[in-house]
């Protein structure tokens, strides 16, 4: 009796249940590892090893991977060691890619689901403002904050985030038409529910499936873009490297040293596998109606 | 609903106004300007130009004899492109992609659904992994990487195919392009549609549905399929303008003369005719594209309304 | 007349004999004379008064040919004219073959050629290039500038087939200039019937050895054989395609499999790999052209020579040519380069030094100076691997040798160019290839006030002896006072030249008639032929 008394169970939060469904799935788990390994190399690798990620060797140009000297990736056709840049080019991919990712996130959830919840004319503005900013040419305006503000990463962060946001914005108020119509909102605005309170309460979590899938891809989609951009001469500056544009230098010499692309391509390959992995793995976790 | 088309059709004319007006401003405050040249272009030479196309008049009326000529359907003369209007190099360019980008789309549709239906239902089995680790290859690897491994593989270690090159929509130069975009756009579908058809298939009216015993594959394209193609919808529409105007990438590697060259091109060298004329086009597509798109939400989903 | 006129004239009619495509004897062609190339980047435009870059000319000089032409060696023959004379100091006299017929039948005549360059040199037609040539017209730059009328132009016919120039001051390579494609006869009929879609296919007229058959913007131009070309016999090919890629990747894929024959350049820090690769393929030939590091005059850290010379001193030129860019280009120690007519090659006494003790030298004029270790030195040039590769080994080479810290900034290509036009940078890259082979056109980039001196430097005394040397006639003085003229700017060190440029590309080994173009990279389709292979 008295066992029976003393041990209240403890209530089953859904946080707890999504974490529990989260841990269960086996790829995501493991892409959680491994994003984690990735991130503390790139954070603290550099600091552990000796050689410097902008100290040139005329020596050594374009050596393939070797143990000697650390150069366990090789070096690029400048003498560099790529082990170090790879690390080193992580920690701006990363970087870039989360905030990038959170800041264009942030505003097209919000956009998207204030023009699909409002609807007629306030959707209609603000879907118009996001086909003209479709159409404006993204390389002149970056050409333009560059050279008018200067080199800095958090504008290219900026930059960026400016035109990420546009597709997420699309989804959102997409999934949030549709959501608005479902008979649970009705049911909610029936009973004189507030609007704002509706919209945390009953469409917020409904989004969260897409717009957690949909942040997952815009993260290679960002990586990607500081490449391009890097290549223009409007992202990091040299020494300075990313792993985009460690990959596109890497791609140009393919034929005659494989090593330059390969391992800068091979760490943000795994580390996209694994965001889209956790990406699936979340949504399923965070499905409202997943037992 | 036929008045909500017309409204969204009037509507693409402020728009392009907007865009047109704004790139404009922009295109003259960026630094450099179409005739900047390796070799410093004389005092002279420079006032000819500029009286030659009107640059020499103030702002304002520059803007509106170009409002004037583009309300008469004149996109101008190209600074870069001397021999061509701006409406020639369009007329030959926009086909060109949107041929690739358009094929591309088709393919990385279906493909991108079929995946994602076969994961979903498969949902965290061995098979979901394999089907996300093949169909992301798109996503993963840049198209920087992944077109020239396509080269390396299928027109230079197997001589099966060019390795780039156009000719008047010949097959053949197609078939790498068209792959390596839809290699890049069905991973984001399949992704999406993976995880949309999921969400509905746990929902209650398929379980009613399968509660009566119908087969999977019915409940499925009978009733869970509509749906959930509701998100995937929505990204077809920016990814297909992409694909037609921004495959920069694609078109340099596979030497294509399409619209993603015009643009970059049209940027970099300052070509303010050409760029504001491909603006204006861009901005009419994606206008029509999500038009459609947002037509296509009323089909998928009854119960929106316009 | 001076002996010196006489042998110019007799050299004139000897080379006016040379004919195009020399096939040694005993060769053996393809049935199939049809060739591919890769042009580099879209051509801005085929009509002659508009064409200004390499691309675009050279597809221009198959189409329209001027009154002289140059070989795959770089030498001046016959084109229109078959003979011309310098009558006296500032006069030339062209005669016109019969012959000589636009692709229509109609017969080429002086007037044609005095309607191109006008029309060429029209305010209106505003052309981009249009000073380059005005030069060597008497009162040409006037007519560019809107002074002068266009019938004021130093040129007319003395009857239809026979054209007589007059130049502002002695040009002795006046022949050589007049085989430039904007200076090629024009046909007025054509262009007033079509006005500007006259260069379409279809509509253009040409009198080159080749006619345009189909344009297609960003791909691809391909001109076929004119059958009425004066020289027609000679010529082999028979289908020319010029494509228009600019990704050099692109372009090694294209080539190696086999969609073209002819590369425009190398992706950058292939060319050893490809040269061990393909061996016989591989052509790299000196150009007239050199890569230096333009360096403001102007600039407080900078107008001192002695800073400007320490910076130059440490380069180990010989590493960067050998090792960084590897590709074939000469190190550079003066402002002349191998190849150039009309002054002897400069060359810096402390190039033969070994490096201590030049590096030893260059710390000893820095501190002279004033500078002191870690200073910080700013350099821009413009987004590419290769130019990146040399910023990066100009910053080390500064930084271990004399301890200042450089800052490189890539920009994009407009931008740089306006920073450099306004003098608004410290250290930056460039380049320059020569059109004309004549030492006023390099020692044009350190004149005073030239368009082309983006150093913003300045020496009177050099300057007034150039001034000098254009004026004269006899060609031992001319060469003798430009040659004091280049020594002079360059112990002045207005820029840091460093290497002579070549042009390394891969070229079938079934196309004959290829040849170093004498240092232009200049090439006719005519003096190809394939090969049977």
């Amino acid at each position: 009796m008295a066992a029976l008394v003393d041990t209240v169970p403890a209530g089953r939060s859904p946080w707890h249940d999504a974490r529990q469904r989260f841990l269960r799935n086996r790829a995501a788990v493991a892409s959680l590892v491994v994003l984690a390994l990735i991130t503390l190399a790139c954070v603290f690798g550099p600091m552990l090893l000796p050689n410097a990620f902008d100290s040139v060797d005329w020596n050594l140009m374009s050596a393939p991977p070797t143990r000697a000297g650390w150069h366990l990736f090789g070096t690029d056709e400048l003498g560099r060691d790529l082990l170090v840049r790879t690390l080193i080019g992580g920690r701006i991919s990363l970087m870039v890619g989360l905030l990038a990712t959170v800041v264009s996130t942030c505003i097209g959830v919000v956009w998207g689901a204030v023009a699909g919840f409002a609807g007629g004319r306030v959707d209609g503005v603000m879907m118009r403002i996001v086909d003209m900013a479709y159409a404006v040419p993204y390389l002149l305006i970056a050409i333009l904050v560059v050279t008018v503000f200067g080199r800095d990463i958090l504008l290219v962060v900026g930059a960026i985030a400016a035109f990420s946001w546009l597709d997420m914005a699309r989804v959102v108020r997409g999934q949030t038409l549709s959501i608005k119509s479902r008979e649970f909102v009705e049911a909610a605005r029936a009973i004189g529910v507030p609007t704002w309170r509706i919209i945390l309460q009953h469409v917020v979590p409904n989004l969260l499936g897409v717009v957690v899938i949909y942040t997952s891809i815009l993260v290679p989609g960002v990586i990607l873009s500081e490449s391009v951009l890097s290549f223009l001469g409007l992202g990091v500056q040299e020494p300075m490297t990313s792993w985009g544009v460690l990959i596109h230098d890497g791609a140009a010499v393919m034929g005659t040293s494989p090593w330059m692309i390969l391992f800068p391509a091979g760490a943000l390959s795994i580390t996209l596998y694994c965001a889209n992995f956790i990406g699936d793995g979340l949504r399923d976790a965070l499905d409202p109606k997943e037992r | 609903m036929w008045a909500y088309v017309v409204r969204r059709l009037l509507v693409t004319i402020p728009t392009v106004l907007a865009v047109v007006t704004i790139c404009y401003l922009l295109l003259h405050v960026t630094p450099g300007g179409p005739f900047d040249s390796e070799r410093k272009v004389s005092e002279a030479v420079l006032a000819n130009l500029q009286a030659k196309y009107h640059l020499d008049l103030p702002l304002w009326k520059q803007y509106l004899l170009y409002l004037n000529d583009l309300l008469h359907g004149d996109l101008g003369a190209s600074f870069r492109y001397a021999d061509w209007s701006v409406n020639d190099l369009v007329a030959r360019a926009l086909p060109v992609s949107l041929v690739i980008g358009g094929t591309a789309m088709a393919i990385a549709v279906v493909l991108g659904v079929g995946l994602g239906i076969l994961a979903a239902l498969r949902q965290n089995s061995a098979v979901d992994v394999a089907v996300m680790l093949l169909g992301n290859i798109g996503s993963v690897l840049p198209s920087f990487v992944l077109g020239p491994v396509l080269v390396l593989v299928f027109a230079i270690a197997l001589p099966w195919l060019p390795s780039g090159g156009w000719d008047d929509f010949a097959p053949r130069y197609m078939i790498l392009p068209i792959a390596l975009l839809t290699l890049i756009n069905m991973s984001t579908i399949g992704r999406i549609m993976r995880g949309s058809l999921i969400e509905v298939l746990s929902s209650n009216f398929i379980r009613t549905a399968r509660a009566k015993g119908l087969p999977m594959r019915l409940v499925v394209m009978r009733h869970a399929l509509r749906p959930a193609l509701l998100p995937v919808v929505s990204v077809v529409g920016p990814l297909a303008i992409a694909s037609i105007t921004s495959a920069i990438v694609t078109e340099s590697w596979f030497s294509i003369p399409g619209l993603g060259k015009l643009i970059v091109n049209g940027a970099s060298d300052r070509d303010y005719t050409l760029v504001l004329g491909l603006v204006v086009l861009v901005t009419v597509l994606a206008v029509l594209l999500n038009l459609i798109v947002d037509l296509a939400y009323a089909w998928l989903d009854p119960k929106i309304r316009y | 007349m001076s002996l010196r006129i006489v042998l110019a004239s007799l050299l004139a009619i000897a080379t006016a004999f040379a004919g195009a495509a020399a096939i040694p004897p005993g060769t053996v062609l393809s049935p199939r004379q049809e060739m591919v190339r890769n042009n580099g980047a879209e051509p801005e435009s085929l009509d002659p008064a508009h064409t200004e870059t390499v691309n675009a000319t050279e597809i221009g000089r198959d189409l329209f040919e001027g009154l002289t032409s140059t070989d795959h060696q770089g030498n001046v023959v016959a084109g229109v004219a078959e003979s011309w004379k310098q009558v006296d100091a500032t006069t030339w006299v062209f005669r016109l073959r019969r012959n000589a017929v636009w692709s229509n039948g109609q017969p080429v005549t002086a007037d044609d050629f005095l309607y191109g360059w006008r029309r060429y040199l029209d305010p209106k037609t505003a052309s981009l290039s249009a000073t380059i040539y005005a030069i060597y017209f008497v009162n040409g730059m006037d007519i560019v500038a809107g002074r002068k009328p266009l019938a004021d132009l130093g040129a007319k016919a003395l009857d239809p087939y026979t054209l007589e120039v007059k130049t502002p001051g002695p040009v002795p390579f006046l022949p050589g200039v007049m085989a430039a494609a904007q200076l090629a006869p024009q046909p007025r009929a054509t262009i007033e019937k079509f006005g500007k879609d006259w260069t379409r296919p279809g509509n253009i007229v040409g009198n080159g050895a080749y006619v345009l058959k189909d344009w297609q913007v960003n791909s691809k131009v391909i001109v076929e054989k004119n059958p009425r070309y004066w020289d027609a016999a000679n010529v082999q090919l028979t289908r020319v395609t010029f494509l228009c890629v600019e990704d050099s990747s692109a372009d090694l894929k294209l080539y190696q499999s086999g969609e073209e024959d002819f590369m425009e350049t190398l992706p950058p820090g292939a060319y050893a790999a490809l040269k061990a690769q393909y061996p016989n393929e591989m052509r790299n030939d000196l150009l007239l052209g050199i890569r230096v590091y333009s360096l403001n005059n102007k600039d407080p850290l900078l107008k001192d020579v002695r800073v400007r010379k320490a910076l130059s001193m440490v380069i180990d030129r010989e590493v960067l040519a050998g090792r960084i860019t590897a590709d074939g280009q000469v190190p550079l120690y003066g402002l002349a380069v191998k190849g150039l007519a009309g002054a002897q090659p400069t060359r810096y006494d402390w190039a033969d030094w070994p490096m201590d003790k030049r590096v030893a030298e260059a710390r000893r004029l820095l501190a002279e100076a004033g500078v002191k270790p870690g200073t910080h030195l700013k350099f821009v040039y413009n987004n590419s691997d290769y130019h990146r590769k040399m910023a990066i080994f100009a910053a080390s080479e500064w930084k271990t040798k004399l301890g200042l810290e450089t800052d490189i900034d890539s920009l994009e290509f407009k931008v740089l160019i306006r920073k450099r036009h306004d003098g608004d940078f410290q250290i930056a890259r460039n380049g320059w290839v020569f059109n004309v082979n004549d030492a006023t056109i390099l020692l044009n980039l350190a004149e005073c006030d030239s368009d082309f001196n983006d150093d913003h430097s300045c020496n009177r005394a050099a300057d007034a002896l150039i001034a000098q040397a254009k004026l004269l006639d006899d060609p031992a003085r001319r060469e003798a006072l430009l040659s004091q003229a280049a020594r002079m700017m360059a112990e002045d060190y207005p820029m840091i030249p460093l290497l002579q440029y070549t042009a390394p590309r891969l070229v079938k080994p079934w196309v004959g008639g290829y040849g170093d173009s004498g240092g232009t990279d200049r090439y006719r389709s005519k003096d190809f032929y394939i090969l049977k292979h």
